[in-house]
């Protein structure tokens, strides 16, 4: 039993990481129908940046207050970042066929992956212990700090998201533009403002999930945002691409079905088991979990 | 227009007057992974041999011929390393250092071997010396010998009970590992366990919670030092009591790194560091190369692969002659071992180097360790 209930913090730990950054895929295509590949690379550079604030602008400093700002200064380089890359990558392609944004959009993952070789070079680089290596022992469950502070502000992160896209008048927008664009442009809603947001959303969520990886992990590689962002693609797609609960809920489920498969199938498979778990998901309910049925417009 | 055709052929003709004095030269070739994962391990190698080839030349060559050194790159990879044995042997090498991974040895045997090109290397995995190849020089000992150490160690000398084997998927440690169980079997041991993981996956808790289940005394991990690190930190997190044994590839100060706290009290299993070697030979080394690249050597292996240049060469001057196959005649039946930095060398017929001495290193949080068990 604790050996389950182990299994089961394992799984929630990496879900909440996936899920962060699975939001970040989902927003973008609810508003642009376009899937972000660049995205899981974004979310590798975000823990490169993170690094270099520590020892650059924080002079290595592991206050609370510091770690703090490493997120927030963080989160402000990537959605800058993710600024440019909308502008440059995908803007001049919106009306272009769906195609030639999805090779654009592989293109930049490449131009982000390899910017990182060249700045931080191809070593693995190795974070700090920022979290105090503190553990719980509940009867041979297990917990960490790190893990719980991951799950929490997770958690936090994901239900002000839900919050303010549901309840504010920007999220209104956000949510008009989803539906039609061409109708939100008549409504007066500037909807290249709302993609900019988007990406901005999107990229600092996922910024926050690079830092978790390589606060939890430690080791972090230039080309490792590949592995996270297919992940949290999947993810996503189980949850209902472009619904936002979705991605959370899948995030969690696919965190959680990997900890089990690995442990007690086999920790070679998990990955097999993962896309046959999609395909499945995918034939049973094509429109993922929370994916509502879109009706053809005649 | 006319001035270029004119140039090049000034330099072709230059060309044909300069090669035959170029070709009075002993050609070394040097396989390492420059750049990549491994790159200060291949520079290590390199380094080395260009310092011996330097003393060699500065004393007068070879058999009146002075050593040429020729590298080629082959990046840890195997389709590199096949692309570079094929160069090497285009060139016109007698001999090839390296490389520092089995796999990208293995790549390049049969090339070599179908030369008749000399090549010596570092690679641990058995399966180097299984094929017969009389041009492949083991300048380490297999893993064999150090999982017979390894098994010695968990079974006799520590009395651990329950134990789990772990290692990727890679040619060396999945050798290492399997080595290391049928060792521990034949001891008399208790193997509770025997998983694998996927290399550089990060998360290693759904399997360390299975094996948590089985409540083993110790966790031998045969594998890389990326995956170690993370793989101790993560056993100490979730609370596992069980020792943690790693293999020679988690000898690196990446290890610690990863680790973290978590490092404490980790043993590690190798070949002795360079900074220890007992020999005047290797004392004189290490304090040439410190004085030439202002560091110390990388690591052992790049030591290892110098003893196995050093032995060829020695080969090559007792034989008076360049004849490959004479030499590796004379390598594998030597009387005497030959000094070596690394310790005395001798080869057997396989082309396995005799002996073997392992320690057991006890990490300490901050990098630095202590000598648990000397062999």
């Amino acid at each position: 039993m604790d050996i389950f209930l182990q299994q089961l913090a394992n799984g929630l730990t990496i879900g909440s990481m996936f899920a962060l950054v699975a939001l970040g895929y989902t927003m973008v295509y609810g508003v642009m129908r376009l899937i972000n590949f660049a995205h899981g690379d974004m979310v590798a550079a975000s823990a490169f940046v993170g690094l270099t604030i520590y020892t650059q602008v924080m002079g290595q400093a592991t206050s609370l207050p510091a770690v703090i700002a490493i997120f927030l200064l963080s989160a402000v380089c990537m959605a800058c970042i993710g600024i440019i890359l909308e502008r440059v990558a995908y803007r001049p392609l919106r009306e272009a066929p769906r195609l030639s944004a999805v090779v654009s959009a592989l293109g930049a993952s490449l131009v982000i992956q390899n910017g990182i070789m060249l700045i931080w070079g191809p070593r693995m680089r190795i974070f700090p212990e920022l979290v105090p290596q503190v553990y719980w022992d509940f009867g041979g469950v297990v917990i960490s700090l790190i893990q719980v502070i991951i799950l929490v502000l997770s958690l936090v992160l994901m239900v002000a998201l839900y919050l303010f896209v549901e309840k504010t008048r920007i999220g209104a927008a956000i949510r008009a533009s989803s539906i039609d664009q061409d109708a939100a442009r008549l409504m007066g809603i500037n909807v290249n403002r709302i993609i900019a947001l988007i990406f901005i959303i999107g990229s600092s969520l996922g910024a926050v999930g690079g830092l978790f990886i390589g606060l939890y992990y430690r080791g972090i590689t230039f080309n490792m945002g590949w592995q996270y962002g297919l992940y949290a693609f999947v993810a996503a797609i189980i949850g209902g691409i472009g619904n936002i609960p979705g991605a959370m809920l899948g995030g969690m489920l696919l965190g959680l079905f990997n900890a089990f498969i690995a442990g007690y199938v086999s920790s070679t498979w998990a990955d097999a088991f993962t896309f046959i778990l999609l395909i499945v998901i995918l034939i049973v309910r094509p429109t993922g979990i929370l994916g509502e049925r879109v009706a053809e417009k005649v | 227009m006319h001035k270029l055709s004119k140039l090049m052929l000034a330099a072709a003709a230059f060309c044909l007057v300069a090669a035959p004095a170029l070709a009075d030269t002993l050609k070394v070739g040097v396989q390492a992974p420059i750049t990549g994962s491994y790159a200060n391990e291949g520079q290590g190698i390199e380094n080395g041999v260009r310092l011996l080839a330097e003393q060699i030349n500065a004393k007068g060559g070879v058999l009146g011929k002075k050593i040429e050194v020729i590298v080629c790159d082959d990046q840890g990879t195997a389709m590199a390393a096949a692309i570079c044995a094929k160069d090497l042997v285009n060139q016109g090498v007698k001999m090839v250092i390296g490389s520092y991974t089995s796999t990208c040895a293995e790549a390049a045997q049969k090339t070599y071997f179908n030369a008749g090109v000399l090549q010596t290397s570092d690679g641990t995995a058995d399966s180097l010396t299984a094929k017969g190849y009389w041009t492949f020089l083991r300048n380490s000992f297999p893993n064999s010998a150090e999982a017979e150490f390894a098994a010695n160690y968990m079974v006799n000398v520590k009395k651990y009970k329950r134990i789990v084997v772990l290692s990727d998927f890679s040619t060396y440690a999945d050798g290492l590992a399997n080595a290391t169980e049928a060792a521990i079997k034949k001891l008399g041991g208790n193997v509770v366990s025997r998983d694998k993981i996927k290399a550089d996956s990060q998360n290693f808790t759904p399997v360390l919670t299975s094996i948590k289940a089985k409540n083993p005394d110790v966790i031998f991990f045969a594998g890389y030092y990326s995956d170690g690190g993370q793989i101790r930190s993560q056993q100490v997190a979730l609370g596992i009591k069980a020792d943690f044994i790693g293999g020679d590839a988690n000898d690196n100060p990446d290890f610690v790194k990863l680790a973290g706290s978590a490092a404490e009290g980790a043993y590690i299993i190798n070949v002795p560091s360079p900074d220890v070697l007992p020999y005047e030979i290797a004392k004189t080394f290490i304090a040439d190369y410190k004085a030439k690249y202002g560091m110390m050597p990388a690591s052992i292996w790049g030591l290892m692969n110098i003893d196995g240049m050093r032995a060829i060469i020695h080969a090559m001057e007792a034989n008076k002659s360049f004849d490959t196959r004479k030499a590796a005649d004379y390598l594998h039946n030597l009387k005497e071992p030959l000094p070596g930095i690394t310790g005395p060398i001798a080869f057997a017929k396989d082309g396995n180097r005799k002996g073997g001495s392992y320690v057991v290193k006890r990490v300490k949080a901050d990098g630095s360790y202590s000598y648990e068990y000397v062999k």
